[in-house]
């Protein structure tokens, strides 16, 4: 078993290479995909080869050899490499048993850059880095026994989904599950900042606390008072926002993960906010150096009345949070600016400056096409579609999340006066294709979100109580879903075709059932739901009022023959009315369920198109700090199918909006969307769509992507990312 | 050789109108430069300091050198090359897009000091920039060029420009796209992506300009000038090899650079439209160099990664009400 450690990739007897191809070392045959062959054919082959050589060349060279698994454990306990807790949960035999399972699938990495990324920024090295102590089978048992928590039944289901590639916990789950010298297991972090000084002192020190731990920090600064704003009533007084995102973003780049990742951090204004120009100029290309804005993210929340002002091409106000703080004894961000508008407008107490509403959208798109940012969420549409009491006022680093928050009360010494509600969530993605293929597709997603929740029970961010607090009450998870192109493709069903939305819808709709089932089933098992459930549209049935008074189904002949084919039940009307009844009864142990992430890293190892966009292009060209520059084929790509992968760039906005409406209406949190435009693109074509976006009930949109054709003559010959 | 029959210059000043083209290729050249444009500071490069530290001293010295030599190119090329085919421009729209290449130039220039001062000590740095004044073949490199640009021949004046452009820059470009490809320097690379991104632009851009007038020339001027350009380039190419050599000898590149260089040489021959000089050479670069070149912006990063080099300064347009109709 563990002395099976010579890998070798299937199919290579079959490929035929030329004497300078097997010279070559492994990155140069994965860049190979980037170029055409003689005869203008994708090099598939190369990548394959690039995969092999790599296991030959470098991972089984310097893997760390053990006679058996009990010799392997016994030393990485005693050399505090592994979780003695972890393991101590189980009978040795049982262990022995999983690892052999767990072996016997034979797992091989289908894409050059899936085993790199693996081995490069996953598996357990020695502490000086040098060499490797896992190899993918490792990872995953350590993982399953981690998230089972001693129940040998949930470990084995564990292993079982995530081996065969049916469920991917998210990086910092699947990077930190059993190590003992580790990050947490938590995906993702949001924070509010207050208008007093202890508030922003203590969001500097939880960026700190957050980044070293791991995973993504955004901050609101929505509550902020704005530049020039009076501080103890003396006029002209405040800063405002940007020096604080300048301490954030310095704050960020110092933490990093045990140098696994660096720190990121995303912060979201609202679009009335006075600052709201001067935030946006931070990324502009001609930033002065004391405004410029390198690595921090931003995010902009517009209100349906924005869209409204815009519309009638009238001018918006900008309110002081000072102002509407003291006059509504609230914080900004937790003001509805639509339903307050005229009211502010109105009332003298709040000072006010004017813009041009079409004229911020058209600033927004600027930045967008010089950056990339900022991010946008769609605050009404994400209220009204907000099942849990209470309002969300910002979304996170990949804009996925939508989760309800309250302020907390520092003491001089940033003690807590009172501790508020912060968020956290940890993320997990399914393989949609695999998820189609699998045998149980019901129980494929309950055990993904039993593994999600025990990732929220098992966590407790100490450094930020107001984290802690929150998630020991909410049990908040994100579900997500990638490989949506590659299935499509597999099936030869183009992205944004009436199919492919038919599917998106249907398959959301089916997992939807089977998340809330499990969580109710958890909630059963525990004997409790997340505070706040009485409040709630679920607690209610308010929620459960579009699946159980319409009947939801195929809509074309080809998605009913793929659940047929696959042998998935649609629930029907019945069974809602059954889960609405057993929900009412005994409520949901987690407070949110899904949340559609951007899944980079895990997509690669898992050989998955990237959530639920289309593909980049058929060969994507990845750049990461860690990695440089590597080459990945579309998952199922080959030479007859390629009118498939159609790439984002090609499919246009309008076809991604569509796919992304049909999966928003069943996701209670959020989807990261990605726009592409080519370069012919105006700030007016990115207007027209995030109008359209808008429209079609999208709750939030991430980047914005620009694709720049070589000017004619200037290509490299053969290049395949070149021509388009 | 004398310039038989110079190309009308510009004589008066008049308003330049860029609604009265006489070359479609000024405007289309102008606004592909423009939504580049960037500077230095918009990539990340700090995040490269780790990486920077793990190079032994030789690579350290080899890259720093490297960048040395690309700084003295874009010098020239900033405030000599470009400025001179100003001159020579036979449209005021392409006078216009020459005081943009001049500008870039100078940037790009100015992006060396930022990687010095992000990554490099002071001391080690002023030691490269004494290297570079001393050695001979850098230094003869900028002569031979030099030498071209003080003739009275604009044909010549462009051959020796697209050379700087396409060929003689790529020598020390080879360098960092290396590293990246092994996961080093990876911020840095973005930046010398940026400048590739340029130079491919300007170098097809002079080459063009330079078919142009060519055409108008006589068969015998025409062999003339193909001659000297042949000359040029072996000059350039022997003097190149050295260069290689003393560079790359100690880490054991320099096959792999000479490859390079071969496929870079046929590819500014190509931007003047004559017949590459070296047949094949494409196949014997390395591919994950090549494939590191090509300068469109289809790459793929997120937040953990750093800035990339695909973001553009796009065109603004009013919505109307039309878009607001909901």
């Amino acid at each position: 078993m563990l002395d099976d450690t010579v890998e070798t990739t299937e199919n290579t007897s079959s490929v035929e290479l030329s004497r300078t191809t097997q010279t070559l070392d492994y990155h140069a045959l994965n860049a190979m995909l980037n170029l055409y062959d003689n005869e203008g054919r994708l090099q598939l082959q190369a990548d394959r080869e690039a995969s092999r050589q790599y296991f030959l060349q470098h991972v089984n060279q310097n893997t760390v050899f053990f006679h058996s698994l009990a010799e392997k454990l016994e030393y990485l306990v005693a050399k505090n490499y592994y979780e003695k807790g972890v393991l101590d949960q189980y009978d040795f035999a049982f262990i022995k048993s999983l690892f052999e399972r767990a072996y016997a699938v034979k797992f091989r990495f289908q894409s050059f850059l899936g085993a790199f990324k693996y081995y490069t920024s996953y598996t357990l090295k020695t502490f000086d880095g040098r060499r490797y102590l896992e190899r993918f089978e490792d990872r995953v048992c350590m993982v399953a026994l981690t998230l089972a928590q001693g129940d040998e039944t949930v470990a084995q289901q564990l292993m079982d989904e995530i081996i065969h590639g049916r469920f991917q916990p998210a990086t910092p789950t699947f990077l930190n599950c059993g190590k003992k010298q580790r990050g947490e297991l938590v995906s993702c972090f949001l924070l509010r900042i207050e208008d007093n000084m202890e508030s922003i002192g203590r969001s500097i020190n939880s960026a700190l606390q957050l980044s070293k731990r791991g995973g993504g920090v955004a901050f609101l600064l929505s509550n902020i008072r704005e530049a020039g704003a009076p501080i103890k009533h003396i006029e002209n007084q405040s800063s405002g926002i940007i020096p604080i995102m300048k301490m954030l973003e310095d704050a960020f780049s110092y933490a990093n993960q045990l140098g696994a990742r660096q720190g990121a951090g995303a912060v979201y204004l609202n679009a009335h906010h006075p600052d709201i120009l001067r935030f946006l100029d931070t990324k502009r290309e001609n930033a002065d150096e004391k405004i410029r804005i390198k690595t921090l993210s931003l995010g902009v929340v517009i209100p349906d009345i924005t869209f409204e002002l815009a519309k009638r091409n009238e001018p918006m106000y900008l309110f002081s949070p000072y102002d509407v703080e003291s006059v509504y004894g609230k914080p900004f961000g937790d003001i509805s600016v639509t339903e307050k508008y005229y009211e502010m407008v109105d009332d003298a107490r709040i000072r006010k400056t004017k813009i041009s509403a079409r004229e911020l959208f058209q600033t927004l798109a600027e930045v967008q096409f010089e950056s990339g940012y900022p991010y946008v969420m769609f605050e009404d549409t994400v209220n009204r579609a907000n099942p849990i009491a209470g309002r969300i006022n910002m979304s996170n680093l990949c804009s996925e999340i939508l989760q309800v928050n309250t302020p907390s009360d520092y003491e001089a010494d940033l003690g807590y006066e009172r501790i508020g509600e912060d968020i956290s969530c940890n993320l997990g993605s399914l393989n949609i294709a695999r998820t189609m293929d699998s045998s149980d597709f019901g129980a494929t997603v309950e055990t993904a979100i039993r593994g999600l929740t025990a990732v929220s029970e098992m966590s407790d961010i100490r450094s930020v109580p107001s984290i802690s607090e929150a998630n020991k009450h909410s049990h908040a998870i994100g579900l997500g879903q990638m490989n949506l192109h590659g299935y499509l493709a597999r099936e030869h069903i183009h992205y944004g075709s009436e199919e492919g939305l038919d599917f998106t819808n249907l398959y959301f709709y089916t997992v939807t059932y089977h998340a809330l089932r499990a969580s109710n089933q958890l909630a059963i098992e525990r004997g409790v739901a997340f505070a706040g459930f009485a409040d709630s549209d679920y607690a209610s049935g308010v929620y459960f009022d579009k699946y159980t008074e319409q009947t939801w189904g195929p809509r074309t002949a080809r998605v009913r023959e793929l659940f047929d084919k696959a042998g998935i039940h649609v629930p029907t009307q019945d069974d809602w009315r059954e889960l609405k009844a057993s929900v009412m009864a005994h409520g949901l142990f987690n407070r949110n369920l899904q949340a559609v992430p951007p899944t980079g890293s895990i997509s690669y190892i898992n050989h998955s198109t990237s959530s639920i966009h289309p593909v980049v292009s058929k060969i994507e060209i990845r750049k990461e700090g860690k990695l440089g520059r590597v080459y990945y084929p579309a998952p199922y790509l080959n030479d007859d199918n390629q009118e498939y992968y159609q790439d984002a760039y090609e499919i246009g906005p309008e076809a991604i909006i569509d796919t992304y409406a049909e999966a928003t209406q069943h996701v209670d949190q959020g989807l990261s969307l990605t726009l592409f435009f080519r370069d012919t693109a105006t700030t007016r074509d990115i207007n027209r769509a995030q109008i359209y976006a808008w429209r079609r009930g999208i709750k939030t949109l991430y980047y914005v992507r620009l694709r720049q054709a070589a000017l004619e003559g200037t290509e490299v010959e053969g290049c395949v990312s070149c021509t388009l | 050789m004398t310039a038989t029959a110079a190309p009308r210059h510009l004589t008066r000043v008049d308003a330049i109108n860029w609604n009265r083209l006489q070359d479609d290729k000024d405007l289309e050249v102008w606004n592909r430069l423009t939504a580049n444009f960037w500077l230095p500071e918009k990539v990340p490069l700090s995040n490269d300091v780790s990486a920077w530290n793990t190079l032994t001293e030789q690579e350290q010295t080899l890259t720093i050198r490297v960048f040395t030599g690309l700084t003295l190119l874009d010098t020239i090329q900033g405030t000599i090359g470009a400025p001179t085919l100003i001159e020579d421009a036979v449209t005021p729209h392409e006078e216009a897009v020459f005081t943009n290449i001049s500008f870039m130039e100078s940037v790009h220039a100015r992006s060396y000091s930022s990687i010095f001062s992000t990554l490099c000590a002071t001391r080690d740095v002023d030691d490269a920039y004494r290297w570079s004044e001393e050695s001979p073949h850098l230094q003869n490199k900028a002569e031979l060029i030099l030498n071209r640009y003080r003739m009275d021949d604009p044909l010549m004046r462009k051959v020796a420009s697209v050379f700087l452009e396409s060929f003689l820059f790529y020598s020390g470009f080879y360098l960092p796209m290396y590293w990246a490809s092994r996961g080093k320097l990876t911020n840095t690379a973005d930046l010398i992506r940026l400048i590739i991104r340029d130079e491919a632009v300007h170098g097809y851009y002079i080459g063009y300009k330079f078919q142009q007038a060519l055409a108008k020339e006589s068969a015998e001027r025409q062999q003339e000038i193909k001659d000297a350009t042949f000359d040029l380039l072996l000059e350039l190419y022997d003097n190149e090899v050295h260069y290689t050599e003393s560079l790359y000898d100690d880490v054991g590149l320099t096959e792999e650079v000479k490859a390079f260089l071969h496929y870079n040489a046929n590819k500014a021959l190509m931007n003047l439209g004559y017949e590459p000089l070296f047949p094949g050479a494409t196949e014997e670069v390395n591919p994950a160099i090549l494939a590191a070149l090509s300068p469109g912006a289809e790459e793929n990063h997120d937040f953990f990664s750093g800035s990339g080099s695909s973001y553009v300064i796009g065109r603004s347009e009013r919505t109307e009400d039309e878009d607001w109709a909901f």
